[in-house]
């Protein structure tokens, strides 16, 4: 760290004469994080030539360099996330109508948006449907994740060969996998039904996307199948960093295979399962594709979560300010989860 | 001389590709519409035509996906690169005429010798209307009524298509076959504009309208309805399929009655394997008010456009080319002057008279500049309803208080 320090000074962007072509350049909005840096008047030819020494040698011995790649990230993350997240969260606290969606300026509307969100009449039913499909959409992915994940550490013939076609899940697009979910999951002509009745667990047809009382399942359902894969993978890598060496140890002191799993695997794996478990929230959070695909939300609401709630208010109901309220909330509740995430990380158990 | 003709051959040419340029400036003029996206629509087929029937004008033609149409054209127009003509949805226009994203064209159809006010169907032309001032021209139209299966109904010793509510639902009952697949009935009630689509003519014809949606009549529809999905009468699937798949059970003789519009009528010559009919949606009491859904697309010029005089020229040519619609795409044109020519299909025949009727009774939704947002305090009731969530009066009572909420009541 220091060492970046001292070349950084010595770097000396002030202290030469530019090119006016390079100047503008330079001068130009996109450039602004370089602009920052000093700049004085008087430009000459030897000054100039110092300069580009000084910037060669400086690309050269790999500082200048790596300002020059942090700036591009730099530049990247606002330009793409810092900016639409001010404008999100700037829209969710003025009166936005679709033909100022351009602007920055409009009405303020002070918490407005906010009381009108939690005044709708579906709020609390979304948010029951938020909580539920993210806990359990989680605890499935997770808990399936995990024991695949143990199974395929085993060594048996073929293990590699099958836990790689698990894979196929996700690498399948959201939509696809809704879309085949949709027709597994019809409820006159659906394939579980028929499997369901064929096994006679079932008497009669489950309509999962028309009926209110199952139909935020039929989407937990897909969406476990299509997180299971992603969870097992991470779990697996987890799995194979840990020492062989603590499980013999362990044997050697009598522990069962509970005891080896409860005092060596679980602690070891700590960061493992929270990133899992983060990862898990984000990307339940952000599931959008399979509520369009199966059941749009209905009915009466029944499914309908916060991300996909967001989009309707939108995108559907032209209600940009409502939209964006709705995913201020959701990334407050993200922002949490992270905290606790990072925080509980702090006290890493390292193999 | 082999050389001589070639050479010939090619100064012809030339001038001839040099004639066919024109002198004179060319306008180009950028038109939108959801036709063209699967397979050729009246949007795309006219547009090609109007640019070559006119040297001076160039068409850009662009297919938007429905589900795209609104909002694509809300960017365009936030940002500066709006149509000059766009098509929408009856229900969205009114969100772009009040605030004036539509060119105001009273005048230019009063002063037009091709298009006039009066050749059109009162409830289109109410939608491209908006504080007394015509913002477009109706494209098309269509509405609903109920297709019936007439060998089920001669199995079951009905004779007559049913003309009230309850004796639908009656109809749905005896119809039912269980073991054999067969619901008594099909619609859509599903949570979206389908859904209010079939539901607020309902509505309507209890007195009611969208901005008064908690009538008596409505509530004992929405019971009847919901007496029918509980006992099997109509699949529980009606509350999230579309009109599309929701008549596509009907064609393969899974139910025997379906409510849905004239766009069926092609599939279902070709699908159905039995003799059917149609009838006009049922009332809530025998000879009581009728009415139904008003569907179809509109035409609009935008008010940002540069070149008002060549989009309207564009609008006159559509409009004469009314004529050959049904023939040419099977869309029905929303025009009352317009004698549509038999197909030679008796099936498709009949079914259009019945529609042609149904349209007298045709009532937009809307025109509100808010309308999607009334839309979904619809559907959510019926669905609340439907579901059991709440009673249907209740459900109807809290989409009146949403209602009345965005139309600052």
């Amino acid at each position: 760290m220091k060492h970046h320090r001292i070349r950084v000074s010595e770097f000396g962007w002030g202290e030469g004469a530019f090119s006016s072509s390079l100047k503008r350049r330079l001068l130009h909005p996109k450039c602004f994080a370089i602009r920052l840096l000093p700049q004085r008047e008087g430009w000459s030819a030897a000054r100039l030539g110092g300069l580009m020494q000084r910037f060669l040698s400086g690309l050269r011995d790999g500082v200048g360099f790596d300002i020059l790649l942090i700036s591009i990230a730099m530049l990247f993350l606002i330009a793409m996330a810092g900016l639409p997240l001010v404008y999100n969260v700037l829209m969710s606290f003025q009166q936005v109508d679709m033909f100022t969606l351009g602007s920055f300026i409009r009405p303020f509307a002070g918490i407005q948006n906010y009381i009108d969100v939690v005044r709708q009449p579906e709020f609390w039913l979304v948010t029951r449907n938020t909580a539920v499909f993210v806990f359990f959409s989680m605890a499935g992915q997770f808990v399936l994740g995990f024991a695949l994940a143990l199974f395929f550490a085993q060594k048996f013939p073929g293990a590699a060969t099958i836990r790689g076609l698990f894979l196929v899940s996700w690498v399948m697009p959201g939509l696809v996998v809704g879309a085949i979910w949709s027709w597994i999951l019809a409820g006159d002509f659906g394939v579980l039904n028929a499997i369901l009745k064929s096994l006679g667990i079932i008497q009669s047809n489950i309509f999962w996307k028309s009926d209110p009382s199952v139909s935020i399942w039929a989407v937990i359902i897909a969406n476990i199948w299509l997180g299971l894969a992603f969870n097992m993978l991470l779990l697996s890598v987890g799995l194979a960093g840990i020492s062989r060496d603590l499980y013999e140890a362990a044997e050697l002191d009598g522990a069962n295979a509970f005891q080896r799993f409860w005092t060596i695997t679980l602690p070891m794996m700590r960061s493992t399962i929270g990133a899992v478990l983060s990862l898990g929230l984000i990307g339940t959070l952000q599931q959008f594709d399979l509520f369009p695909a199966i059941t749009e939300g209905g009915p009466a609401n029944t499914s309908t979560v916060a991300q996909y709630w967001s989009w309707q208010m939108s995108f559907q109901l032209y209600d940009f300010a409502k939209g964006a309220t709705i995913s201020v909330m959701m990334l407050v509740l993200v922002l949490f989860a992270s905290i606790i995430y990072v925080r509980s990380t702090r006290h890493e158990v390292r193999g | 001389m082999k050389l001589h003709f070639a050479a010939l051959m090619a100064a012809a040419s030339i001038g001839a590709m040099s004639l066919a340029t024109p002198a004179f400036a060319q306008v180009t003029l950028k038109i939108w519409s959801i036709d063209g996206v699967d397979r050729p629509g009246i949007a795309d087929t006219w547009s090609k035509e109007f640019d070559e029937a006119n040297e001076d004008i160039v068409v850009e033609y662009r297919a938007v996906p429905f589900d795209e149409l609104v909002n694509e054209t809300l960017r365009a127009f936030a940002t500066g690169n709006a149509p000059d003509i766009v098509s929408f949805d009856n229900p969205d226009f009114a969100m772009f005429s009040s605030r004036g994203a539509m060119l105001d064209i009273t005048d230019r159809v009063k002063n037009s010798e091709i298009l006039s006010k009066a050749q059109y169907f009162e409830g289109p032309l109410n939608s491209v209307t908006w504080d007394g001032k015509l913002y477009g021209i109706p494209k098309y139209t269509d509405t609903i009524g109920v297709f019936y299966n007439k060998d089920l109904f001669a199995k079951a010793g009905i004779t007559e298509p049913p003309q009230t509510w309850d004796e639908f639902a009656a109809d749905a009952e005896k119809l039912t076959d269980s073991a054999a697949g067969v619901y008594g009935a099909t619609f859509s009630a599903r949570a979206g504009e389908e859904g209010t689509f079939q539901f607020l003519p309902i509505i309507q014809m209890s007195g009611g309208g969208y901005d008064h949606v908690n009538t008596e009549g409505a509530a004992q529809v929405l019971d009847l309805w919901k007496k029918m999905i509980d006992n099997g009468w109509a699949s529980k699937d009606v509350l999230s399929l579309g009109q599309w798949d929701s008549t596509g059970t009907f064609n393969s003789g899974n139910a025997a009655m379906a409510v849905s519009g004239p766009w069926e009528v092609d599939r279902m010559i070709e699908d159905a394997k039995f003799d059917w009919g149609v009838t006009l949606l049922p009332t809530i009491t025998e000879g009581g008010d009728r009415s139904s859904a008003l569907g179809g697309f509109d035409w609009g010029i935008m008010s940002t456009t540069k070149h008002p005089d060549e989009a309207f020229r564009a609008l006159e040519f559509f409009s004469s080319k009314d004529g050959t619609m049904f023939e040419d795409f099977g869309n029905l044109p929303a025009r009352a002057d317009i004698a549509l020519p038999a197909s030679g299909d008796a099936h498709k025949d009949a079914a259009l008279k019945v529609f042609q009727e149904q349209l007298k009774y045709a009532q937009p939704r809307g025109p509100h500049p808010e309308w999607q947002k009334i839309s979904k305090a619809i559907y959510d009731a019926m669905q609340a309803a439907l579901t059991g969530q709440m009673s249907s009066k209740d459900a109807l009572d809290q989409a009146q208080a949403s209602i009345d909420t965005i139309l600052g009541k």
